[in-house]
């Protein structure tokens, strides 16, 4: 194939819209899950006064959890033989539990001590995110393999990501939910209520990816008995899990991924935080109700412009390829990123919405092209180790996304403070403080996007040899269904 | 793959109901909103149930501009509050002597009792005169709660402003840092009778009193106004020509420019508690080092949301809410500059707020 050859999807290889749709109902569901809590957590503060050091810690805790359980339950995963599939089945069970034990664990008693609330909260943490984990890390692994072409997976990474926006949109009403008092006597009683919809919606749609989807992967009746043999090997079992564990680790090509998007992803979560502050301290003066509708707009535009750079990506992607089309839409991050220092000024309110639509670009291409260069890399893993493992690889690169979001926040507040704010100084700070807290904003993400570009620059698996991988596996494969079919007779 | 069957090819025969998926994707996402817009449809419902809340507030003059800073802020959280809470409607009441008098408050409290006003929010010329008043306005069911000048032995419920004597200790511990630790200094006491001043001049001896290096020459009165200030001020460095700093309670000398014509920049330090806006050519040509802002505005919205914690959402809130004055000195000027401005000052430089 030539450079500028572009391989066409073949007809056997497309996923049906209404796959990609129902597998796109899992984005909101997951990240409606993923971002609901920490939305919804002021209320232990506000409403039943905890201390925000113990809110703190309860969001903290199920991310050490996370390390432990993503990885296994992608292997188990990975390991399990069905007839109704790898995923399938935990998609459903997991779905419909996520939402029980939701709706459960906001139905916090009024009326009792903080530590009384600390671990019925942290009790139902550690439940929920056992069951959340059940569902995403199969789902994850889902989007992995429902299709085997290079550019078809872009595609449906982009509904995917499209449609887990929704999420994010609705997330910020939470609070406002909550405290209407229209509807509720209080923030308590509107999170009880609120996380019995939350509970239904997720428990309704979460199962929609395991009734509407087709596994490429699933057993023939002769494997399903090789199952219990090896449920019954503890002990093979854990050996394989970590030499499963140490292989995925070790695949330089998903490391690359992986430093791209801690990198790209947290520079631009750590300076969330900053953004705020400078917009509301500096430019705005410490005017807090302009900060905050400058904020609202920036959010705004941020998000439209999200939606549109997940399918502008998904097209020119197909065009040029995931790895350029990467470089190109995390350049135009940084390069928003750079321009904040000439557009926030506090003479020009306004011009702090023109850097939003360029920072929106590179993260609405990143969950778009890394999930499906992921795919492209279980392809190479499968070539070279004999095993598809998507369980494993999405476990993994969603546990560092999840643990660089937590370093991000808390490392967020560290260099506010190394900067010298004083929250009592309102929009009094110092030009130094200012200048410090003006060099993080736009530095951080520069410096993260850039050392992401440079993450993914090598990544070796192109359009070209994506294709060879498949038609190696292809090849394998056509080989062994003779071989299974002689078993099963 | 050994263990598992490839199955490539999709099973084009599925149909979806897209219309159902979509219908359940969007069911939280719609209900949420839509739970918000069914009770604002229900107009009429709605407005029999707004309580109208009035707020009278009593500041010690419409002449100072502090006060209208004030103002501001009670307006503005006034509508975030009427805004927030669906069952209540908050009207702040503008309602101050036009030059600063005790007893005219006193009147005022009077005639917002009569009016039936809901809460009195007030800054105090004078203890005196005002705690009766304060205390027949809450003998009528009226909470009454003050800021920057307190009425503490009045039967008002809070007050919302700075601890004098730690803001005294801080204008001595500023003073001190920029004479190096040892020298004379006097104090501006301005009127000798105002409780706040006299806790700040407090505040200042205290400190001074731990600290060893400095001597004091004095403390000495003055009536409020620019010109009294200077003159006063002429007088001691006149008395005291070896005079290294002044720490000042009030601003009163910097209203205007003439002081600048009078003493050389640097040559004696200043720190001084207040920094409006005519008071910033003083920080920005070196004429004083430490400026004490106040967060007026603060003043009229955290009072206007303690008054409805309290009388509408019935929590228990702090007698006393402490403020934090603001240092600002030529390394903040832009911030507290563009701060003046977000809280409602006018006529602010803008190479001030470029900075």
């Amino acid at each position: 194939m030539s450079g500028k050859e572009i391989h066409k999807t073949a007809p056997s290889d497309k996923i049906s819209n209404g796959q990609k749709f129902a597998y796109g109902l899992g984005a909101i569901v997951n990240n409606l899950l993923g971002g609901a809590i920490g939305y919804m957590s002021i209320v232990l503060n506000v409403g039943l006064g905890i201390n925000p050091a113990l809110v703190g810690t309860l969001q903290a805790i199920p991310r050490f959890t996370d390390a432990l359980t993503d990885p296994i339950m992608g292997y188990i995963s990975d390991k399990t033989n069905s007839k109704y599939g790898r995923r399938r089945p935990y998609i459903f069970i997991g779905a419909i539990f996520v939402g029980l034990v939701f709706a459960l664990m906001w139905q916090l008693p009024e009326g009792y001590s903080e530590m009384f609330y600390f671990w019925f909260f942290l009790i139902g943490s550690i439940i929920f995110y056992l069951f959340y984990t059940m569902f995403a890390t199969p789902w994850v692994a889902l989007g992995y393999e429902l299709t085997t072409d290079y550019h078809e997976r872009t595609r449906l990474m982009g509904v995917m990501n499209f449609m887990g926006q929704f999420a994010w949109i609705s997330l910020p009403w939470f609070y406002a939910f909550m405290e209407n008092d229209r509807l509720f006597s209080n923030s308590v009683e509107g999170a009880r209520t609120l996380a019995i919809f939350i509970g239904i919606f997720v428990a309704v749609v979460g199962i929609m990816p395991a009734i509407f989807t087709k596994e490429r992967y699933v057993a023939v009746d002769g494997e399903i008995k090789e199952k219990t043999k090896i449920l019954a090997g503890l002990k093979t079992n854990v050996a394989l899990f970590f030499k499963g564990l140490l292989v995925t680790v070790k695949r330089v090509e998903f490391l690359k991924l992986c430093a791209g998007t801690f990198f790209l992803f947290n520079g631009i979560m750590l300076v969330g935080a900053f953004s705020s502050y400078i917009t509301i301290f500096y430019v705005c003066g410490g005017d807090t109700s302009m900060g905050a509708k400058y904020m609202g707009l920036f959010g705004t535009i941020n998000t439209m412009s999200t939606l549109a750079a997940i399918a502008g990506v998904t097209w020119i992607s197909s065009r040029i390829g995931k790895r350029k089309t990467f470089i190109i839409a995390t350049s135009v991050t940084m390069v928003g990123s750079l321009s904040k220092w000439f557009f926030y000024d506090p003479m020009n309110p306004w011009l702090v919405l023109i850097p939003a639509p360029l920072m929106a670009v590179g993260m609405g291409a990143l969950f778009t092209l890394m999930g499906s260069m992921i795919a492209d890399v279980c392809d190479l893993d499968e070539l070279e180790t004999g095993e598809r493992r998507e369980g494993m690889f999405g476990s993994i690169y969603w546990w560092m996304v999840k643990l660089g979001m937590a370093l991000a926040f808390g490392l967020s507040g560290f260099l506010l403070n190394a900067t010298g704010f004083v929250v009592d100084f309102g929009g009094a700070q110092t030009s130094s403080t200012f200048f410090w807290m003006r060099v993080v904003d736009v530095g951080i993400p520069a410096i993260a996007a850039l050392i992401a570009i440079f993450s993914v620059a090598s990544y070796k698996i192109t359009e070209e040899k994506s294709y060879e991988i498949r038609s190696e596996l292809e090849k394998r494969r056509a080989s062994a269904q003779p071989a299974a079919a002689e078993i099963q007779s | 793959m050994i263990m598992t069957k490839a199955k490539t090819g999709q099973n084009s025969k599925m149909k979806i109901n897209k219309i159902v998926l979509s219908g359940l994707c969007l069911l939280l996402l719609v209900a949420i909103p839509s739970c918000t817009d069914s009770s604002d449809n229900n107009d009429t419902t709605k407005q029999e149930k707004v309580r109208n809340i009035v707020i009278t507030m009593i500041p010690k003059s419409a002449a100072n501009p502090v006060f209208l800073s004030a103002k501001t802020g009670a307006e503005k959280e006034a509508e975030n509050l009427s805004e927030k809470y669906s069952k209540i409607s908050v009207t702040v009441k503008w309602s101050t002597p036009e030059t600063e008098s005790a007893t005219e408050q006193a009147k005022l409290i009077r005639d917002a009792i009569k009016a039936k006003t809901d809460a009195i929010i007030i800054s105090c010329s004078d203890i005196d005169s005002i705690t009766p008043a304060i205390n027949e306005a809450v003998d009528a069911g009226i909470q009454v709660m003050t800021f920057d000048s307190d009425a503490p032995k009045s039967k008002r419920f809070a007050y919302f402003g700075p601890d004098d004597i730690a803001l005294g200790e801080a204008v001595l511990t500023e003073l001190s840092k920029l004479i190096g630790g040892k020298g004379k200094i006097a104090i501006l006491g301005g009127n000798e009778n105002a409780p706040n001043l006299i806790q700040r001049v407090n505040g200042i001896k205290k400190a001074i009193a731990a600290n060893k290096g400095i001597e004091l020459v004095g403390v000495f009165y003055h009536p409020e106004n620019e010109a009294a200030a200077i003159a006063e001020m002429m007088r001691v460095q006149e008395l005291h020509p070896d005079l290294a700093g002044w720490a000042m309670v009030g601003g009163w000398a910097m209203f205007g420019k003439e002081l600048m014509n009078k003493i050389e920049p640097g040559k004696i330090k200043i720190v001084a508690v207040d920094a409006l806006p005519e008071q910033l050519e003083y920080i920005e040509k070196n004429y004083a080092q430490v400026l004490f802002g106040q967060p007026t505005f603060r003043w009229g919205k955290i009072t206007v949301e303690t008054v409805i914690e309290k009388i509408y959402r019935n929590k228990k809130v702090d007698e006393i809410i402490r403020l934090s004055p603001i240092p600002v000195t030529i390394d903040n000027l832009g911030g507290w500059s563009r701060q003046l401005r977000a809280w409602g000052y006018q006529n602010i430089p803008d190479n001030y707020l470029r900075m």
